[in-house]
């Protein structure tokens, strides 16, 4: 298809948006319109996946293929997807419940693959679909207003173990600084790999704490002239690793936003792949020929060659 | 004769499930059908498994019975295991190098067995050695007892093969395979083609070869008259000879399966296994992915995302990791996505049995998964049957935009079966409704058409969810919509019922006006045919009914059996507890089952305790439970 010239409003589907006014959610649907626009991106050729939350929902309001699946699972759908069809280009927005509570096991599985795909997670503290109950992103001792007491659970740090998973490109945004946002999700998909980005997103009906002025007091963007993410030898690597998580726990008065880690050098899983099956990339599952008049494209003779461990002539 | 019967018994790994494959391989090229099972536990090292095998020269077998003509041990605890099931005048090949074990000191041996042998021993005065037991065998038996010194063979391996000491144990397994190949007269060319499949060339070939001849020559010394299978009858011509799990991966790649997931799970994997290993066939034009993902969760939603791009994808998982992909089918079902489940039914419920069989999963299989949405359940009673079977489900999947469950048999997955080579240009490959360029206005679930309008991801823009939607699959709750909705996508289990004939969906073997007839499914088939040819010779008329597809179900065909003979005389035959398929037949048409022959046991059915069974019932009985099978 011949990429149309399209704005950001025509990245916007037509389906009435349900969000809670004044949701940090708004704030990434922005971002990623720009974003699609400024990328040129062709909407049957972009797979936005979702899970189960009010983020869930972003794969309705994107004018893309949207996907949305079920509670924890966006990133085993987006990678059947990617697997099968690995010219898409696939957006997975998914709540901090989503890929951090139910669904965690992907998460890290993902991140062992490096497959290549981006990951938004709408950071919100809460499960916010269901009304307000603890995230794996809330810290132990917060009691954000649906909670009757106090979080006795402690948080996962979300940038820590998508470094320390596999990820190979790694950063932090926020809702409300739509520009840093449409410009961290720009370089996501550039990444060649699997790419994660914890966007810090306000809940205003739930989280009372995490609120936009708690975040606009705190957040500062990583500047390139002292901060360099970057691996550009497979001997930096550990380093810049462990430079990503000790940043990722600056967390309490001041909160850096921007790329904290981005390895260029480690194969995708698409490679990986195409090394070991010489026709993937050119002959990906989806694009496969396998019927010819309603018949399989496999012949008696063949069936013969290509199984004949099994087979035995009397 | 016509037909040998045969155990081969050691411990887990030591390489019965090679012997199994090279024996199964040489009889099929000198014309001899053959199914082998294998038994084993969940262990990786040590623990008893067996290899339980007919062959035959008047069909390709797909029973197993008892007695067997011939016990081969590589241990002490095989014949202690298995001595009781060898028929008179039958052979029993052991080390006598053994013959001072006692089966008290066995540690691998499970205590109730232990118990049921002290009561044997006392009550026939035998002292508890295998050397005494050989005695008691040969003298009071009447078994041909082939006492062998596997010390002295894998000695006489070393000198003439120049093999080294510590790797002559790993010959133990083809002592076995060199006496039966010897004792019933296997062409030596049959052997050595069985052994080249399964070794190719090289030293462990060489050595194998040798020794056959080394024990050939040991078994002159034995003066017994030999058993005999006879000349085979079988028509000449090409065979398969694979597990189940082998013909249903073949199936898949001729079946177009080119993106299958799968998470680790006995008895499922190794069909994963085998895709893999043809991973390439496409050459620089094509792939087949095989996935391994981190649970079944991943590995039923990752095919289904595959789905969506037009890939034919499936997964192959059993109990435990269906029980994972439940969630992940409803989505399916919701958004008309084709997606293959074969499902290997294995012991249940949790770990349950995890290495034996077992056919106790089938109303999981019916009425898994929250919600209301259609399906297709296909069960496949022999390796013939899994191959088309899993064309089938590949196709109805497509055409009906939904998700198909193929449930295969533990028994089935893992034994050894030889079938004539199929006809694969029979292979179809049906896509169903297919759009191309829909353009602007495309809609995934249009109303207008009973199957949707299907476009892949990447050609045209969509909307997918697993929430109630409308046409363009976004979310929508509207009462009417729902109703219009849930109609279209209910209706196609009309539009299944009626493209599916009834012949599709049973089958009906043996006497024509029978007087009773067996009720069943799955792996029981085999066994039920060929328990109604010794009815017949018994003068009972009787006859199979073997359901291939429990949705849709044969209804109709099961309401006229009966009517013909009366709900008196139907038996079902099943290896579960409940008599699942019964409960079905009873949902469908309303005829409860009164005879039931049930098996629990995770071994399967063995034709003499299923006749046995039927004489039962036939004298009175409302049900009965087997338990034959070490
Ligand atoms: C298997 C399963 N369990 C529970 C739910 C109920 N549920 C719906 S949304 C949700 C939490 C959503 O939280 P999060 O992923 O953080 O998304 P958010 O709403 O905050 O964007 C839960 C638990 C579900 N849909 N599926
Ligand atoms: S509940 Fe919170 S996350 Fe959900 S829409 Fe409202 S503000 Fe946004
Ligand atoms: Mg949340």
């Amino acid at each position: 298809m011949e990429p149309r010239e399209l704005t950001a409003a025509n990245y916007r589907t037509d389906v009435w948006n349900d969000w809670c006014p004044g949701c940090g959610n708004f704030g990434i649907v922005a971002a990623m319109y720009q974003a699609l626009a400024e990328m040129k991106t062709d909407p049957a050729e972009t797979v936005v996946i979702s899970g189960i939350g009010c983020s869930g929902k972003t794969a309705h309001f994107v004018n893309t293929t949207g996907v949305h699946t079920l509670h924890g699972r966006p990133l085993p759908f987006a990678q059947g997807i990617k697997l099968s069809n690995p010219s898409l280009n696939v957006l997975v927005n998914a709540g901090d419940g989503d890929l951090l509570g139910i669904g965690l096991g992907h998460f890290v599985a993902l991140g062992r693959r490096n497959i290549d795909l981006v990951v938004m997670m709408h950071d919100n503290t809460v499960y916010a679909l269901t009304k307000g109950q603890a995230a794996p992103t809330l810290h132990r001792g917060e009691k954000p207003k649906a909670l009757n007491e106090p979080n006795i659970q402690d948080s996962v740090n979300p940038i820590a173990l998508a470094v320390t998973s596999g990820y190979t490109f790694v950063a932090r945004s926020y809702s409300s600084r739509i520009n840093h946002l449409k410009e961290t999700i720009k370089q996501a998909v550039r990444h060649k790999g699997s790419a994660f980005i914890d966007i810090l997103q306000p809940c205003v009906t739930f989280d009372d704490i995490h609120t936009y002025d708690y975040y606009n007091k705190r957040v500062y963007e990583l500047k390139t002239d002292d901060w360099n993410p970057t691996v550009n030898d497979e001997n930096e690597a550990q380093e810049k690793i462990m430079q990503a998580i000790a940043k990722s726990f600056e967390l309490d008065d001041k909160i850096p936003l921007g790329v904290f880690y981005e390895n260029t050098l480690i194969p995708t899983f698409e490679e990986r792949l195409g090394e070991k099956l010489p026709g993937y990339l050119d002959g990906p599952p989806s694009r496969e020929e396998i019927e010819r008049y309603g018949k399989t494209i496999v012949d008696g003779d063949k069936f013969g060659e290509i199984f004949s461990q099994f087979i035995v002539e009397y | 004769m016509g037909e040998l019967r045969y155990i081969l018994g050691g411990p887990q790994g030591g390489g019965l499930e090679t012997t199994s494959e090279v024996l199964s391989w040489s009889f099929a090229k000198s014309g001899y059908g053959i199914l082998s099972d294998r038994e084993y536990f969940s262990n990786i090292k040590g623990r008893h498994s067996y290899v339980h095998a007919t062959v035959s020269g008047a069909e390709n077998p797909f029973h197993l019975s008892y007695p067997v003509d011939l016990v081969g041990a590589m241990d002490a605890e095989t014949v202690f295991t298995h001595f009781q099931e060898i028929d008179r005048g039958g052979y029993l090949i052991y080390n006598k190098d053994e013959d001072n074990a006692k089966y008290g000191s066995i540690l691998s041996m499970e205590p109730e067995l232990k118990t049921r042998l002290n009561e044997f021993f006392k009550a026939n005065g035998i002292g508890g050695t295998l050397g005494e037991l050989s005695t008691y065998l040969s003298e009071r038996r009447q078994i041909n007892v082939v006492a062998l010194s596997y010390s002295s063979l894998l000695r006489a391996l070393q000198q003439e093969a120049s093999v080294i000491a510590a790797q002559a144990s790993r010959y133990v397994s083809s002592i076995l395979i060199g006496s039966i190949a010897s004792l019933v007269g296997l062409e030596s060319s049959s052997l050595a083609f069985g052994l080249k499949k399964r070794f190719r060339s090289g030293e462990i070939l060489k050595h194998n070869m040798i020794f056959s001849e080394i024990i050939a020559r040991q078994l002159q010394a034995f003066s017994y008259k030999r058993p005999s299978l006879g000349k085979s009858s079988l028509s000449r011509g090409k065979m398969v000879v694979a597990s189940g799990n082998d013909f249903v991966a073949m199936a898949k790649l001729m079946g177009g399966v080119r993106f299958q997931s799968y998470y680790p799970i006995t008895p499922a994997a190794d069909e994963s296994f085998t895709l893999e290993k043809y991973e390439k066939v496409g050459g620089d034009r094509g792939s087949i992915v095989v996935f391994q993902t981190e649970d079944e969760i991943a590995a039923v939603t990752s095919a289904i995302g595959a789905s969506l791009t037009g890939t034919r994808s499936a997964s192959a998982t059993s109990g435990p990791g269906f029980d994972l992909m439940t969630e992940g089918l409803g989505w399916a079902g919701i958004n008309e996505t084709p997606i293959l489940v074969t499902y290997y039914q294995r012991g249940g419920p949790s770990t349950g049995q995890p290495t034996r069989g077992g056919q106790s999963d089938l109303l999981s299989s019916v009425f898994a998964s929250h919600g209301e949405f259609p399906r297709i359940v296909l069960s496949s009673g022999d390796h013939s049957e899994a191959f088309w079977d899993t064309v089938d489900a590949l196709n109805y999947a497509e055409m009906f935009q939904t998700p198909v469950i193929h449930l295969v048999d533990k028994f089935l997955a893992n034994s050894i079966a030889s079938i004539p080579l199929p006809d694969v240009s029979k292979i179809e490959v049906r896509r169903g409704n297919l759009v191309k360029n829909g353009g602007d206005g495309y809609q995934r679930f249009d109303f207008t058409s009973s199957i949707s309008p299907r476009a892949f991801i990447g050609d045209e823009r969509m909307w997918y969810t697993g929430d109630e939607h409308n046409e363009n699959g976004h979310i929508d709750e509207d009462s009417e919509n729902r109703i219009k909705m849930m109609t279209k996508r209910m209706d196609k289990m009309n539009l299944i019922e009626e493209s599916i004939p009834e012949e599709r969906r049973h089958a009906l073997y043996g006497d024509k006006d029978p007087e009773i007839v067996l009720l069943g499914w799955g792996f029981v088939k085999g066994v039920a045919i060929k328990a109604l040819e010794q009815l017949r010779n018994e003068g009972i008329k009787a006859s199979y009914f073997h359901i291939r597809t429990f949705v849709p179900f044969p209804k109709k065909s099961v309401e006229s059996i009966f009517e013909d003979v009366g709900p008196e005389n139907v038996v079902d035959v099943e290896c579960n507890y409940e008599g699942q398929a019964g409960i079905l037949v009873r949902l469908n048409t309303g005829h409860e089952l009164r005879k039931h022959v049930v098996k629990f046991t995770g071994r399967p059915i063995y034709l003499s305790e299923l006749v046995e069974a039927i004489r039962r019932v036939l004298s009175g009985s409302s049900k009965e439970v087997l338990n034959l099978g070490a």
